[in-house]
C-alpha cells in the first residue's frame, strides 16, 4: 500500500527462522520460499540491536518513523531499553505493535509462539477435518498471516487516531486470540448446548447446503443457501427429494440427507458441467484449485490478484495480491525479500545522514553487516 | 515496574470504557447480505468506535438463518449474534424505488459502504459505484464477493447470480487443496483423505480482515486527498494470500504444494502427533533440536536415520518418521508427553504442547482475563459466552458495547434523527414493506 518499510535483521545470518524455511530444503534462485511470501517492497537493513550503537540507530529511526512492528518474546524489547516505554518518549506519535503468541501479559504469555501451536491450543485444529480421522491444522501459517493482517488494520486505525489526537499508542496482538475471534459460532454453541463442537469434514452444518464434494474429475465446492439459489440447485440437479427442503430450518435439520443427495449427484458430473449449471440456475460454485490452477486462471490473471512483477534481483516473480482492486490506490508488488543488509547504506546514509566513514566504522565494529 | 505489569496497565480491558474510540468520526453502512466477510469487516470497525448501521431487508438478513443445526436465540442464529456487536440495526427494501431513494439519502451521510450482493446486482438496482460516488465524493465503497466485481469471469458472464459462500472461497483460494490428509496416509478412511475445508469460515474471516484493512487505508488516503474510492475484495483472494508460498513455489519450481495432513513441508518436526488421548504439537527441526527430540523418546537410531534437514523435509519421510515417533508416544497421554518434554534439560531446543478441544480451551482463564472471550448477561439474549475483542490497545482500545439487535430495532431512532423522516411517514413506509 506504499508505506516505506525498513525490515531490521541480525547482521550475517539475517532472520534465520524465516530465511532458512523452504519446502524440501530447496532454495530456487537462492530464495527461501518461507521468506518470499511475507516480504514485499521492504528495505533490508542488518543491525545488531543489542549493541549500544545498534540501539542508538533504532532510536534514531524510531524518532522519524510512524510505526514499529516487533514479534519478540514479550518484554524482550523492554529489557533492551527499546520497548514501548522508552520509544514512546522519543516519539510520542509512535504506533508500537507487538505481535506474539499469547499476548504481553496473562498466565499464558510466556508460552512459545508457533503458528501450529496456536492452531492447536485454540481448538481450531480440533474443529477442522473429519470426525473419523483426526484434527487438522491449516498447512499454511494462518495464525501468522491472519494476525498480521488484523495487525495491519489496527495500525491503520491507530494512525487515523494519531492524525486527530497527535499521539501514538501500544498495541498488543496475540495470534491465538485472533484465531479464537474467527472461530465463528464455536464458543456460543458450546456454552449454550454444553456439547463439544464436532468436526464435520467438508459439510457445513450452519449453512446448508455448503460443501466440498467429489466430482467426476476433481473436487468442487457448492453453496446454495438463499432460497432462490436452493431452488436453482434443485432444478439443476433434478433431484425431486431435495425440493422438500426449501425451508431454511428444515434444511439445517435434514442436512445429512441433503448432503448425501448432492454428493451422489456430483460424483457423476464433470466440474465444468456443474459450473455451467451454477451460472444457468444461480447458485455458487468453485472448483478446488491448486497453485497451478490459480497460476493459470484467466480470472485471477485479469484481476492481477495473481500478480507478476520483475524483481530487480531475482527476475520474473509472482505474488498473490488481494488488494489489487482498489480503484485509486491498488497494491503493487515491486520486489520481494532482499539479501541481508543490502539496504544498509540507503537507510543509514540517505535517511539518517551517516557519513561514509561512520558507516565503515559500524561495519568494523559488527554493529551493522550484510 | 516490570514489563508485564506495565503492559497490563496500558491495555487492561476493564478500563476500556474510560478511553476514547479511534473511529468515532466514521459512519459505516453495512448492507452485506448472507456474508460473514462483510459482517466481520464491519465488526472490526465497530469495535473501534465507528458508527455501523446494519441495513437489512425488512425480513432480516439471511445471515441470521445460518446457524449450526438450526439453533437460534430469539430468531437469530449464533454466528450472527457474534457479529451483531455494536451495530445499529435498521431495515430497508432497496428493491423498491422509495427504498432506493432512502438508501441514497443514507449514502450522503456515510463514509463507508460495505456490500456483498451477487456481482453486478448493485448496478442493476441503479445503486452502482458510478451513481453513489456522484452522491458522495468522499464515499469509500467496499464490495466483497467471491469473484469480485470485475475481471474475466464478470466480463464473460461466468459468475453465478448468487451470494458468496465461504466454502467456495476456501476452494478457489487454493487453501482447501493444501489442507487435509494425503492419499498415501492409509491408516485413515478413504473418504477422509481429500482436500478439506477449515472448520470455521476462514475465507470469510480472512476476507473481512483484508476488507477492513483496505477500508482503513482508503480512509487514510481520503484524509489526505478528500477523495473516496471503490474497493473490490474477494475473500478467495484474501485467503490465497495467506496460503504461504504455494503460488511462488509453483512459479519457481513447477511443484504444486499438496495436502500433507499435519506436517509442515518446510520443517520436521513441526507437526502434530497422536498420543493416547489426542494430539500434541512437537517442534524440533534444526539438527541439534531434532537430536533433543530423539533423545527424549530414547530413539537415537532416528538421529542416524534422518540426519539432515533435507532428509527430514523429504515428504516421503513424513509418514514413516511420524509412525516411529508415535510408536513411542502413543502409550502416553498428552499431559504425560508435555511433561517428558519439560523435564528434558539437555542440549537443543524442542517444545511440546497439547492440541485442545474447544471445550478444553475454554478452561483457560487467560482468554477471559484478556477479554478475548467474554461472559455476558444480555437482557434479550440471556447468558452468553462469546468472542470479545482480539486486540489490546493502550489509547483507543476496541470494546463491545452491545451484543446484537433484532432487524429494524433501531429504525425509529435512525430514520427520525438521522434522516428526519417523521413518525407518520415511517409508519407508511412500514406498511408498504419498504422499512
Amino acid at each position: 500500500m506504499g508505506a516505506e518499510v525498513i525490515h531490521i535483521e541480525m547482521p550475517g545470518s539475517g532472520d534465520l527462522l524465516i530465511r532458512a524455511v523452504s519446502p524440501g530444503g530447496i532454495f530456487p534462485r537462492n530464495l527461501g520460499l518461507g521468506a518470499v511470501a511475507p516480504n514485499v517492497n521492504k528495505y533490508h537493513v542488518a543491525i545488531d540491536i543489542r549493541h549500544p550503537k545498534g540501539k542508538r540507530i533504532i532510536q534514531e529511526l524510531v524518532s522519524i518513523s510512524d510505526v514499529l512492528v516487533e514479534n519478540f518474546k514479550p518484554g524482550t524489547f523492554d529489557s533492551w531499553g527499546i520497548g514501548y516505554r522508552d520509544l514512546s518518549k522519543i516519539n510520542k506519535k509512535l504506533v508500537y505493535i507487538s505481535l506474539s503468541g499469547f499476548g504481553n501479559w496473562g498466565e499464558l504469555s510466556d508460552r512459545p509462539s508457533y503458528d501450529a501451536y496456536a492452531q492447536g491450543i485454540t481448538g481450531l485444529a480440533e474443529i477442522t477435518g473429519f470426525k473419523e480421522a483426526m484434527p487438522l491444522k491449516a498447512q499454511a501459517w494462518i495464525g501468522d498471516f491472519l494476525s498480521g493482517t488484523v495487525g495491519a488494520f489496527l495500525v491503520a486505525v491507530a494512525l487515523h487516531y494519531r492524525n486527530k489526537a497527535g499521539e501514538g499508542q501500544f498495541i498488543d496482538l496475540s495470534q491465538s486470540e485472533v484465531l479464537i475471534r474467527v472461530m465463528d459460532w464455536t464458543w456460543l454453541y458450546i456454552h449454550l448446548t454444553g456439547k463439544e463442537r464436532e468436526r464435520t469434514g467438508n459439510r457445513d452444518y450452519a449453512t446448508v447446503p455448503s460443501l466440498i464434494t467429489k466430482a467426476k474429475d476433481g473436487f468442487i465446492a457448492i453453496g446454495a443457501f438463499e432460497k432462490r439459489e436452493f431452488i436453482g440447485l434443485c432444478k439443476a440437479t433434478g433431484i425431486e427429494e431435495l425440493s422438500k427442503y426449501e425451508d431454511y430450518t428444515e434444511r439445517l435439520k435434514n442436512a445429512d440427507r441433503i448432503y448425501e443427495l448432492i454428493e451422489e449427484w456430483a460424483r457423476e458430473k464433470k466440474i465444468e458441467e456443474i459450473e455451467e449449471l451454477a451460472v444457468k440456475y444461480g447458485f455458487m460454485v468453485g472448483r478446488v484449485m491448486n497453485s497451478r490452477d490459480i497460476y493459470h486462471d484467466p480470472h485471477y490473471l485479469s484481476r492481477k490478484s495473481v500478480f507478476f512483477y520483475n524483481d530487480p534481483i531475482y527476475g520474473n516473480l509472482v505474488q498473490p495480491n488481494p488488494l489489487s482492486s482498489l480503484e485509486k490506490t491498488p497494491a503493487i508488488v515491486r520486489w520481494t525479500v532482499r539479501p541481508v543488509g543490502i539496504d544498509n547504506e540507503h537507510v543509514l546514509s540517505r535517511i539518517l545522514g551517516y557519513t561514509q566513514s561512520e558507516i565503515e566504522e559500524l561495519y568494523k565494529e559488527g554493529v551493522i553487516g550484510k | 515496574m516490570d514489563w508485564k505489569t506495565l503492559a497490563r496497565e496500558l491495555t487492561d480491558p476493564s478500563k476500556s470504557k474510560e478511553k476514547p474510540e479511534a473511529l468515532d468520526d466514521l459512519v459505516v453502512i453495512d448492507i452485506s447480505y448472507g456474508n460473514f466477510a462483510g459482517l466481520f469487516a464491519s465488526s472490526l470497525l465497530s469495535e473501534l468506535g465507528a458508527k455501523v448501521i446494519r441495513v437489512e431487508p425488512p425480513e432480516g438478513d439471511i445471515a441470521r438463518k445460518m446457524t449450526p443445526y438450526g439453533l437460534e436465540i430469539d430468531g437469530t442464529g449464533l454466528p450472527y449474534i457474534v457479529e451483531g456487536r455494536n451495530k445499529y440495526h435498521i431495515t430497508l427494501n432497496i428493491e423498491k424505488e422509495e427504498g432506493k431513494e432512502i438508501f441514497i439519502r443514507l449514502i450522503r451521510k456515510a463514509d463507508i459502504l460495505i456490500e456483498t450482493f451477487p456481482t453486478g446486482k448493485m448496478e442493476k438496482l441503479g445503486l452502482g459505484w458510478d451513481t453513489l460516488k456522484r452522491e458522495n465524493g468522499r464515499l469509500i465503497m467496499c464490495s466483497i464477493k467471491t469473484f469480485g466485481e470485475r475481471g474475466y469471469y464478470a466480463e464473460n458472464e461466468k459468475v453465478p447470480d448468487a451470494i458468496g459462500t465461504d466454502v467456495v472461497d476456501q476452494a478457489r483460494s487454493g487453501f482447501a487443496w493444501t489442507v487435509g490428509i494425503p492419499e498415501e496416509y492409509d491408516e485413515f478412511p478413504e473418504h477422509t483423505r481429500v482436500p478439506t475445508r477449515m472448520g470455521n469460515w476462514m475465507a470469510h474471516y480472512a476476507g473481512g480482515a483484508i476488507a477492513a484493512f483496505a477500508i482503513m487505508c482508503s480512509v487514510l488516503y481520503r484524509n489526505i486527498t478528500g477523495e473516496g474510492q471503490k474497493i473490490d475484495i474477494s475473500p478467495a483472494e484474501a485467503l490465497m494470500a495467506m496460503n504461504n508460498y504455494a503460488l511462488q513455489c509453483y512459479h519457481l519450481t513447477g511443484r504444486v504444494i499438496n495436502r500433507v495432513a499435519n506436517f509442515e513441508p518446510a520443517a520436521y518436526a513441526y507437526n502434530y502427533f497422536r498420543t493416547k488421548d489426542g494430539l500434541v504439537f512437537i517442534a524440533g527441526y534444526a539438527d541439534p533440536n531434532w537430536k533433543a527430540l530423539c533423545t527424549i523418546i530414547n530413539r537415537p537410531d532416528l538421529i542416524e536415520k534422518y540426519p539432515t534437514i533435507k532428509d527430514r523435509t523429504n515428504p516421503d519421510n513424513f509418514i514413516p518418521m511420524t509412525r516411529e515417533i508415535e510408536s513411542v508416544i502413543i502409550n502416553y497421554t498428552r499431559k504425560e508427553v508435555v511433561k517428558m518434554w519439560l523435564e528434558y534439560d539437555g542440549p537443543g531446543v524442542t517444545v511440546a504442547g497439547e492440541i485442545l478441544k474447544p471445550k478444553e480451551t475454554l478452561q483457560f482463564n487467560h482468554w477471559f482475563e484478556r477479554g478475548a472471550l467474554i461472559r455476558v448477561k444480555d437482557k434479550e439474549l440471556g447468558d452468553l459466552i462469546l468472542q470479545g475483542v482480539a486486540a489490546k490497545m493502550s489509547k483507543t482500545p476496541p470494546r463491545i458495547k452491545w451484543i446484537c439487535r433484532k432487524p429494524g430495532e433501531d429504525n425509529e431512532f435512525f430514520y427520525l434523527t438521522l434522516l428526519n423522516i417523521d413518525k407518520e411517514e415511517l409508519k407508511k413506509l412500514e406498511e408498504e414493506n419498504i422499512i
